[in-house]
């Protein structure tokens, strides 16, 4: 039986083996690489998935660390890129969320002895309503942040009429990058709406109002603010290429800006975290 | 080896089209001529004969090349002294670069085209079926193939579009990705749009329509691309239904303008739009590349993406010929363990005798003749004599590899064995 340690480890490997390959199949125009890397992503969610089921919170005896977070997150970016790449036929969603979520497990190794305090009459429904529809939607919103930039990138050199050299020559068509940022955005906001409403109803109990202006919960309304907006654009007023590729990027910032800013150099009562 | 290896060619560098015209043998092609016959000096021998070059690749001793020269100048009727003025002539290790260079694409008018390839094979194919190859033209043969097949895969000297019609076509890829959901129309029916219709069609365009002013033409050429021709003056209502627009008309104004396109984006929901103005003066007011979701290129641009494309072919072309170089280093190693293998075989044949001259006296000495004993003793002989051979023969074979050559090692083992004089296994044995 593997161990919670052996299973971190296996995990980081492939994330890391994946992210090597996926760069250097990318830098040297290689297609076997990039496929390996893709197929590396899919192992280390697998080892990640292990590492989950058999209870890692219970190194940290009272609760969830904040790194334990950390990890849950890079596993619904993974997750995320797996749904892109059965979706789509394209290896380039997994290689992108790859390094991503190489990055945020690695972070994570620095957090798991701070614990995050949530009261207790919250904790059955906490995790699956407000904690697992924002996660998701959040690798959706990486992931369409992905396809946007690529997007921009690409279109900016075909409009420009420059030549693509090197790793670009080999990246998706502009109409299917499209199609991946459209079907993120449009998946990502029904979620972060049950996220946010989770939210609400259970803020009301635990702070005394269901939104009482901390700056998570100001940032996390702009957020479902913009994506309503690309929601409405995309389904009611046909919006295509440029415009919400732009808009996914600003998204993506925003939520960047909630999680490392906010959470660590602003006062507010989500930041839960309490060092061991 | 003991032949030389010769090439003898013309091609578009050293000769006009009128010169390579007179010169090329397609009619000199029938099946039991293919092959330069193999007389005189020749021992193998191969024709290649495209419209960019006519060569002849052949192994024979003394005056090969001289002789393909004038079998050459005999099938076409032609003064040999004229030929000479046109060809250029490479022997051996320069004859094999220069086999590997054609057939990797990096001597062609058009540096990387596939064709080449095909046309070096088929020239193959006549030759074995003539049944003018032998050891030497087959290996360099199948080496050129492998030569050729590992330069496309490591080098990109193939990748990109050289044509201006098919550059647009690879631009349409990059826009629309899978073209089978897509539809093409061509304004005008200029050479080069039916060009790039045809490679669109290839590329599995789902629909292309024909829009030309006299609609007899454009009704032959939609049928000639399974589409369907409409008026030239109801072009503004069909444009919606195609992602695809290439134009080619004589007209002296813009026959598609920027404000014609915003409503056409509507009625499209703002699906992605690719123009290709190929008419000079050009078909489309440029302002329509400044729209969202609506890609332009004119000749220029496309000449652009060609030219930059086959700066980038010439860039890969220097990796190309470091292959090409480290293939023909491999194939002289093979050429010299030709050489060597006249002195194994003696050598091993002296190790046979040995043997059977030992054995042969055992036998008489120890007065046993049952054939069980014969046998073992044989089969000892032999064991001993081929391991004592074994590293005598690895350290010819190598010597392909060492800097010094082949030659100081062939003359070593030949003075080692004694293998030129006459009495080697007799004086070599003992009572």
């Amino acid at each position: 039986m593997l161990s919670p340690e052996t299973s971190t480890l296996l995990t980081l490997c492939c994330y890391g083996a994946s992210s090597a390959a996926g760069i250097a199949g990318m830098l040297l125009r290689n297609a076997a690489a990039r496929r390996w890397g893709a197929w590396l992503a899919v192992a280390g969610f697998v080892c990640q998935t292990l590492l989950l089921i058999l209870g890692f919170h219970k190194m940290l005896p009272g609760g969830l660390s904040y790194g334990a977070y950390l990890q849950m997150l890079a596993w619904f970016v993974v997750l995320c890129g797996i749904v892109g790449r059965i979706r789509f036929r394209q290896e380039s969603p997994l290689l992108f969320a790859a390094p991503l979520s190489l990055l945020l497990f690695a972070t994570s190794a620095l957090y798991l002895g701070s614990l995050v305090v949530i009261p207790a009459s919250l904790k059955a429904s906490f995790y699956a309503l407000h904690i697992g529809a924002l996660f998701l939607s959040l690798g959706f919103i990486t992931l369409g942040f992905g396809a946007g930039a690529l997007f921009l990138l690409l279109e900016g050199r075909i409009k420009s009429k420059q030549r693509m050299q090197g790793f670009l020559q080999d990246m998706p068509a502009l109409a299917l990058l499209d199609k991946l940022n459209a079907f993120t955005m449009l998946t990502s906001f029904p979620l972060y709406t049950l996220g946010i409403a989770a939210g609400l109803l259970w803020a009301k109990p635990v702070f005394g109002a269901a939104f009482s202006g901390d700056p998570k919960e100001v940032i996390s309304f702009i957020v479902w603010a913009v994506l309503a907006y690309v929601f409405h654009g995309r389904l009611s007023c046909g919006w295509r290429g440029r415009k919400p590729a732009r808009m996914a990027v600003l998204i993506f910032c925003l939520c960047l800006f909630s999680i490392i800013v906010v959470n660590t150099f602003m006062e507010t009562h989500h930041a839960f975290i309490r060092q061991q | 080896m003991d032949c030389d290896i010769v090439l003898v060619g013309l091609n578009h560098r050293t000769a006009g089209v009128d010169v390579r015209e007179r010169f090329a043998l397609v009619d000199f092609c029938a099946p039991d001529t293919w092959a330069v016959p193999c007389k005189g000096n020749l021992n193998e021998s191969l024709i290649l004969s495209t419209c960019n070059r006519v060569e002849l690749l052949a192994t024979g001793s003394g005056e090969a090349a001289e002789q393909l020269l004038r079998d050459w100048a005999a099938a076409r009727d032609a003064d040999v002294e004229e030929l000479r003025n046109y060809v250029y002539i490479h022997k051996n290790l320069d004859a094999v670069r220069h086999l590997f260079t054609v057939a990797s694409s990096l001597d062609s008018m058009v540096l990387g085209e596939p064709q080449i390839l095909g046309q070096l094979k088929g020239a193959y194919r006549k030759a074995v079926a003539a049944h003018s190859v032998g050891v030497v033209l087959n290996r360099l043969l199948h080496k050129a193939f492998s030569v050729a097949k590992r330069v496309r895969t490591e080098t990109a000297v193939a990748s990109s579009a050289v044509s201006i019609s098919y550059a647009a076509v690879e631009l349409a890829k990059r826009i629309f990705g899978d073209m089978h959901e897509h539809s093409a129309m061509l304004v005008g029916a200029g050479e080069m749009a039916e060009l790039a219709a045809t490679h669109l069609l290839q590329a599995g365009v789902r629909e292309i329509i024909v829009a030309n002013r006299t609609l007899a033409r454009g009704q032959e050429l939609a049928s000639q691309f399974h589409g369907r021709a409409i008026p030239f003056e109801t072009l503004p209502q069909y444009l919606h239904e195609v992602d695809i627009i290439i134009t080619s008309t004589g007209s002296p104004e813009p026959v598609i303008r920027a404000r014609d396109i915003r409503t056409v984006l509507k009625a499209r929901k703002n699906r992605p739009m690719f123009f290709i103005d190929i008419a000079v003066p050009r078909d489309i007011d440029p302002d329509v590349n400044s729209l969202d979701n609506v890609y332009l290129y004119d000749i220029d641009d496309l000449k652009e993406v060609v030219e930059e494309n086959l700066a980038g072919r010439r860039d890969e072309a220097r990796k190309a010929e470091a292959i090409v170089e480290e293939e023909v280093g491999y194939f002289e190693q093979w050429t010299q363990s030709l050489d060597v293998q006249p002195t194994i075989v003696d050598i091993i044949r002296r190790g046979e005798q040995v043997a059977q001259e030992e054995v042969a006296k055992t036998l008489k000495r120890l007065g046993v003749e049952d054939d069980e004993t014969r046998a073992a003793l044989e089969c000892m002989a032999h064991a001993i004599v081929s391991k004592l051979n074994h590293d005598p023969i690895m350290f010819l074979k190598n010597g392909t590899m060492s800097q010094d050559g082949i030659a100081p090692r062939i003359s070593l083992a030949r003075r080692f064995f004694n293998l030129d004089t006459g009495c080697t296994a007799k004086n070599g044995s003992g009572g």
